[in-house]
């Protein structure tokens, strides 16, 4: 290390110090804290067993809402890519989608789902439209990369067979790219599952729902219940979609097994 | 081998004067080529990589448009646009270098593809195939020698049996002509006669015009009615074959050491 490079770190180090005092960032009050982590600890321990009951089935309508949104979003977003792929198109037609697009991913899905709680009211069906819309302008841009990734020769070799473009898709487009696509798709269900959990905060259904009303009334202990069990649901998501991902996606990819449907 | 071109001899299939293309603003990669191509007949095409043999043939099917000059397709002029042409476009099986197979759907739906203008919307959608397009595909997969091998996937199969799917894929187009990209370049020497052979027997019952580039001119004069050569987009040579012997020879602005060294250049391959 030279000069220049010790005096890069000093300034590092001072701004962060700088910043932490500004925002009361205090090392000291996170060391003072930890004790408070054994009080949720003990108040966890004297929740009634009912409790898990709910909880368990808040995330089961919490997984039901990323479920639907997921499912209904990439169903819209198909159709959308397909007109956003540049290889299937002109200009005049994936310009104006691809705005489109980038203008509802401009929106974090917490600010969709407040718009959806105005218009139709707290619960979870205004989280479900919160996710659809998020999904739809996420995976649509994934999806146009992967068809537009898509190898030309079955595109050129096919085309010129004097087929219709909807066969074309039918028969070209989406064999060719079915293993990106549901690959997508698991990604997309995992996310989802983590994101409708704090959609709750804003009202619009789910686990978070629960969890931000236990820590408005001080109960961490119950609120820590919730957090756990949505925690271990994350993880056995991650694991399933994981085998999922092996059994079709990567032998695809390298050409030892396949999903065509 | 070789289908009588006797009676025909007035029937050209395939026309094209003067015709000039590129793919960008300043180099030609086709250049004032004139032939004339027989119905009924094996046409060859033979130039080294990068001679613009592989251009003659998307222009043959529409795929590509000259920049100068005429194109006639059975006295049609190639446009994809043209429904008309579109119409003819499922009359010429093209088969490109990479064969251009789904990899990831069976040898039967691979095959199946060459009857999808035959088909109607909702069939297409909905992936339901006529029972007599079924049988048609059936047999011409056991015609091609992958009778069996319906079901595979297209990526299990060796380099030899990719080919004869994509020749069963264009069969089932029910072709008038067909276009066939080194269809058995780096294939053993066997393999690549075999094929050979089958596309020749075909062409017999079908009375299918058949205009295949190699770049080996061994194979070419073996097999072919007529040979063009190719250098640098420019038609060096075109020779007429029957039997063994060599029947007409005709030569382009080439002096005759030109030509000397193009035959050693191709046989070194």
């Amino acid at each position: 290390m030279n000069q220049k490079n010790n005096l890069i770190v000093g300034i590092i180090i001072a701004l962060v110090v700088v910043a932490s005092y500004n925002v009361d960032a205090n090392p000291v009050e996170f060391f003072e804290g930890i004790p408070n982590l054994a009080i949720v600890a003990k108040e966890m321990t004297h929740v009634e067993a009912e409790l898990f009951a709910i909880a368990f089935w808040s995330m089961f309508e919490t997984i039901q809402m990323a479920f639907i949104g997921t499912i209904v979003g990439v169903a819209i977003s198909l159709p959308l890519s397909m007109f956003a792929a540049r290889n299937l198109n002109n200009k005049y037609v994936y310009g104006p989608v691809r705005a489109i697009l980038a203008a509802i991913r401009t929106f974090p899905s917490i600010l969709w789902a407040i718009l959806f709680v105005i218009m139709v009211g707290l619960g979870p069906f205004a989280g479900v439209l919160a996710i659809i819309m998020y999904t739809v302008g996420f995976v649509a841009k994934l999806q146009y990369e992967a068809i537009e990734t898509i190898d030309s020769d079955p595109m050129d070799a096919v085309s010129s067979i004097g087929v219709s473009k909807w066969q074309l898709i039918r028969y070209v487009v989406l064999p060719e790219s079915a293993p990106h696509l549901l690959s997508q798709m698991l990604y997309m269900f995992d996310y989802n599952v983590r994101q409708t959990s704090i959609l709750g905060l804003v009202g619009a259904g789910g686990i978070g729902f629960y969890i931000i009303n236990y820590i408005k009334f001080f109960e961490y202990g119950k609120a820590a219940v919730f957090m756990i069990v949505v925690l271990v649901t994350v993880l056995i998501i991650d694991w399933i979609s994981v085998k999922i991902r092996d059994k079709y996606i990567i032998k695809s990819q390298h050409g030892m097994e396949v999903v065509t449907k | 081998m070789r289908s009588s071109i006797s009676t025909i001899s007035t029937n050209k299939i395939i026309q094209m004067n003067e015709v000039w293309t590129s793919y960008d603003s300043k180099n030609y990669a086709v250049k004032r080529v004139n032939l004339s191509i027989d119905r009924g007949t094996n046409y060859a095409i033979v130039g080294q990589l990068g001679s613009g043999k592989s251009t003659l043939l998307k222009l043959m099917n529409g795929m590509m448009s000259p920049s100068k000059g005429t194109i006639k397709i059975d006295y049609q002029k190639p446009n994809m646009n043209n429904k008309q042409f579109k119409l003819m476009m499922h009359k010429i099986g093209y088969i490109p270098q990479n064969l251009g197979l789904i990899k990831n759907i069976t040898v039967l739906e691979n095959t199946l593809i060459g009857a999808l203008p035959r088909m109607n919307k909702f069939q297409s959608m909905f992936k339901i195939f006529p029972d007599e397009e079924i049988q048609e595909a059936k047999k011409i997969l056991k015609l091609v020698g992958l009778s069996g091998k319906e079901e595979r996937k297209a990526y299990m199969l060796s380099g030899g049996e990719k080919r004869r799917v994509a020749i069963a894929r264009a069969f089932m187009q029910k072709p008038t002509i067909l276009l066939a990209d080194e269809i058995v370049s780096e294939l053993d020497h066997v393999t690549a006669r075999e094929i050979m052979n089958l596309i020749v027997d075909a062409q017999k019952r079908m009375n299918l015009t058949a205009i295949m580039v190699h770049h080996d001119m061994q194979l070419a004069l073996e097999y072919a009615n007529r040979v063009a050569v190719i250098k640098d987009g420019e038609k060096i040579l075109e020779i007429g074959v029957e039997g063994d012997k060599i029947v007409d020879f005709q030569t382009g602005d080439l002096t005759a050491e030109e030509i000397m060294e193009m035959y050693s250049n191709e046989s070194k391959k």
